[in-house]
């Protein structure tokens, strides 16, 4: 059995204590919101043991192997090392951490108590990105790969949550470093940290705020933006973040130097791009029929998991694979689903990418 | 809208009310669909201090026409976030009636109940400590009944049973109103808050083009029209912001419970008829209830045996709430408040379609 807390009781608080109830040998067994009508709520419409308004009561009082940090990310790093120091492993919603440094002193503090942390990168664990996984494994690519593309979109127009953060001013996502970005672009980024080597990789971004958002008078919000980057052996990757781009997709592209793959996570479609050459007029009739068989594989791979219960959405199902493998490797001292160094390198370029379109801005308005 | 005549109101008098015209008056969301009907008919009704409480960003150009009309009344426009209790204080000062209209439209029951409960919480904890406070007009909705235990058909009124079951209804927004409600009634248990609570039906009017859910649902693609001979439970805007304002006036009326609907309900077949003839023309396929019903027992085992792979948004409870077909009454309003439904049904989906057919013009 493993006994498990969640900080911070809302939206996102709610995804995790469904996937953690359907979890075998999961428990959650206290949840905690400095607002009590919150942590109230939580406890009841999940039938949770207690609720508490103080965490430091929360981890005296209850037993827990693991705390799920779902806080706004200005708190992340002060509940993690409190929950750390009370002997808890912590799952750290995404953005892991205001910047590198904290991320860098908490995963510190872990290895020194010798407990584990892990962050919300939960579309690493989208059906196809596991599919995707495993054939790399399998040598697909041909070695470490030449090229990544990863894209991002974001549909501002979506009331649910553009209103919450354009409608408020004092908004918590207005007052991260990275504002808007940071709270949405840790899920492209990690995709392409998982395949760099190096631990400082070469960031060039640029970023501006959309024709849209400045039509409604929100130019304070970068909302367009696009990296590259670069490690030490070359490898190279491209990064796009879209409020504009429609569909709102989101795809990774990885192109090795044997063969390349596509990740469609908007519906779960893994395409490999297969090295085949045909001769003469045979490349243009025989490789959409391949393209076709693919398609349709993928359609009964989806179907088959849906028929079997397990094709729930993406990023439901990506919640529970990560959250499922972080207790594993709890209990069981198997590694980590995300490495460290991951989540690190993921820190390091949006640092940097926030901090030059931060400089860019400052040239613009300063004419610099 | 509806010009209300302050003369036509004088057999009323003003010794039935609580408050003096002088008096200042909250209207939190009072720039939303109802609320600034209830500014207006407050106007109209002579009072001459009404402050509206709207979300920073919202558009206040119908406030400021209403402003406008009523030159002599100071309309005052607060700015403010109800999660914010500094605000929720400068939004209650010196206030001796609060119409409390904000709502948390959301998809999620954390988000309902934060902007539900937790707003009112604040507002409640900020309003106690006004001295001049008179009453609170808590408006709730009438999804938050259960027809659980009434028949096909038979009545719903202020004395069923509230929906104790919303998690398994799947309602967040319902959900956030019931706890909404509770919160109302244990403020008024043990600090003594004298308060009102409104249940208005589905209200409708110009400045909303959508047909109503209890008519039917087009998730699938294709319209199912699940409401077929029910009664629809219609409020038109100006008839139901008239109950809310005389709610929050009447004399005697502590501690009351008022579903507002309005006279001659149309079916819902009758409904989609005529919005089909006069909005635009669709393909519909009519679902028998039972069939429906079905549906929604299949969905709802399945949701449970894949643990969510398809969310439980299509269960027993919630047909049964929207589709099962009851019978509403408005006599306590009428009776306790004096309310008659000033706008006919057949004026006022008039004007819907009207507004509607418009909008859809200009798409």
């Amino acid at each position: 059995m493993i006994k498990v807390g969640i900080i911070g009781c809302g939206k996102v608080a709610d995804q995790h204590a469904i996937q953690i109830q359907r979890i075998p040998g999961a428990e959650i067994v206290g949840v905690c919101d400095t607002e009590p009508l919150m942590a109230q709520q939580m406890c009841e419409r999940f039938k949770i043991g207690k609720y508490f308004t103080d965490v430091k009561e929360m981890l005296e009082t209850v037993k827990l192997d693991v705390v799920h940090i779902t806080t706004p990310p200005q708190s992340h790093f002060e509940l993690g090392k409190t929950c750390l120091e009370a002997g808890c492993n912590v799952y750290i919603e995404k953005p892991f951490t205001l910047n590198t440094a904290e991320a860098e002193e908490l995963i510190r503090f872990a290895n020194q108590k010798e407990l584990k942390l892990t962050a919300g990168h939960n579309a690493q664990f989208t059906h196809a990105m596991i599919r995707m996984r495993e054939l790399i494994k399998k040598e697909y690519l041909g070695g470490k790969p030449v090229h990544m593309e990863s894209i991002y979109c974001y549909n501002l127009g979506d009331k649910s949550y553009a209103k919450a953060l354009l409608g408020d001013s004092e908004h918590w996502v207005r007052r991260l470093p990275g504002s808007l970005l940071q709270n949405v672009i840790s899920h492209g980024i990690s995709k392409i940290a998982e395949f760099l080597n190096c631990d400082k990789p070469l960031v060039i971004a640029h970023g501006f705020t959309s024709p849209f958002l400045k039509s409604i008078g929100q130019g304070d919000i970068i909302d367009e933006v696009r990296v590259m980057i670069q490690d030490d052996d070359e490898t190279t990757a491209y990064f796009t973040f879209s409020s504009e781009i429609r569909p709102t997709i989101h795809q990774f592209r990885i192109y090795g130097r044997t063969n390349s793959l596509i990740v469609d996570d908007d519906h779960q479609i893994l395409m490999k791009l297969v090295n085949n050459e045909y001769k003469s007029y045979a490349r243009y009739f025989i490789p959409p029929f391949e393209y076709a068989k693919q398609y349709l594989d993928n359609w009964g791979a989806n179907f088959g998991k849906f028929i079997m219960k397990d094709f729930h959405l993406p990023f439901d199902a990506g919640l529970k694979t990560l959250i499922q493998s972080f207790y594993h490797s709890v209990l069981n001292k198997a590694p980590l689903p995300l490495s460290y160094r991951e989540i690190l390198l993921t820190s390091r370029i949006m640092d940097d990418t926030f901090a030059q379109i931060k400089n860019q801005r400052f040239s613009k308005e300063n004419g610099v | 809208m509806t010009v209300l005549d302050v003369g036509a109101l004088s057999d009323t008098g003003r010794n039935g009310y609580i408050a003096e015209p002088e008096e200042r008056i909250l209207v939190t969301g009072g720039n939303g669909f109802i609320g600034s009907r209830v500014v207006r008919t407050l106007l109209s009704y002579g009072f001459k201090r009404v402050r509206c409480l709207t979300r920073p960003t919202s558009n206040s150009s119908a406030l400021d026409a209403i402003s406008k009309e009523f030159s002599r009344a100071n309309v005052e426009i607060v700015k403010g976030n109800l999660l914010s209790r500094d605000h929720c204080m400068t939004a209650v000062e010196g206030v001796s009636i609060v119409y409390h209209l904000a709502a948390g439209i959301d998809k999620t029951f954390p988000g309902c109940f934060l902007n539900s409960v937790v707003t009112t919480r604040n507002l409640l904890d900020a309003v106690m400590k006004e001295q001049a406070l008179k009453r609170f007009v808590n408006i709730s909705s009438l999804a938050v009944y259960s027809n659980d235990k009434i028949r096909r058909g038979g009545l719903m009124d202020e004395s069923c049973e509230v929906e104790t079951n919303l998690v398994e209804r799947y309602d967040p927004y319902a959900y956030g109103k019931v706890k909404q409600d509770e919160l109302v009634l244990e403020y008024a248990r043990t600090k003594g808050l004298p308060y009102v609570i409104v249940r208005p039906g589905v209200t409708f009017g110009p400045g909303k083009t959508k047909i109503p859910g209890r008519v039917g649902i087009d998730t699938f693609g294709v319209f199912l029209h699940l409401g077929l001979n029910n009664r629809m439970p219609l409020t038109y805007v100006d008839n139901c912001a008239e109950a809310i304002v005389l709610a929050g006036l009447r004399k005697g009326i502590e501690g009351e419970v008022f579903n507002i609907i309005d006279d001659d309900l149309p079916k819902s077949g009758e409904f989609l008829r005529r919005y089909k003839k006069q909005v635009h023309r669709f393909m519909s396929i009519p679902i028998p209830y039972p069939a429906f019903y079905l549906l929604n027992f299949l969905w709802e085992k399945y949701s449970k045996w894949s643990e969510g792979q398809l969310p439980p948004a299509f269960n027993r409870r919630m047909c049964a709430t929207y589709f099962k077909g009851n019978t509403y009454s408005n006599q306590k309003a009428k009776v306790l408040l004096g309310w008659h439904p000033r706008v006919g049904i057949t004026e006022g989906l008039e004007r819907f379609f009207g507004h509607a057919r418009e909008m859809m013009g200009h798409k």
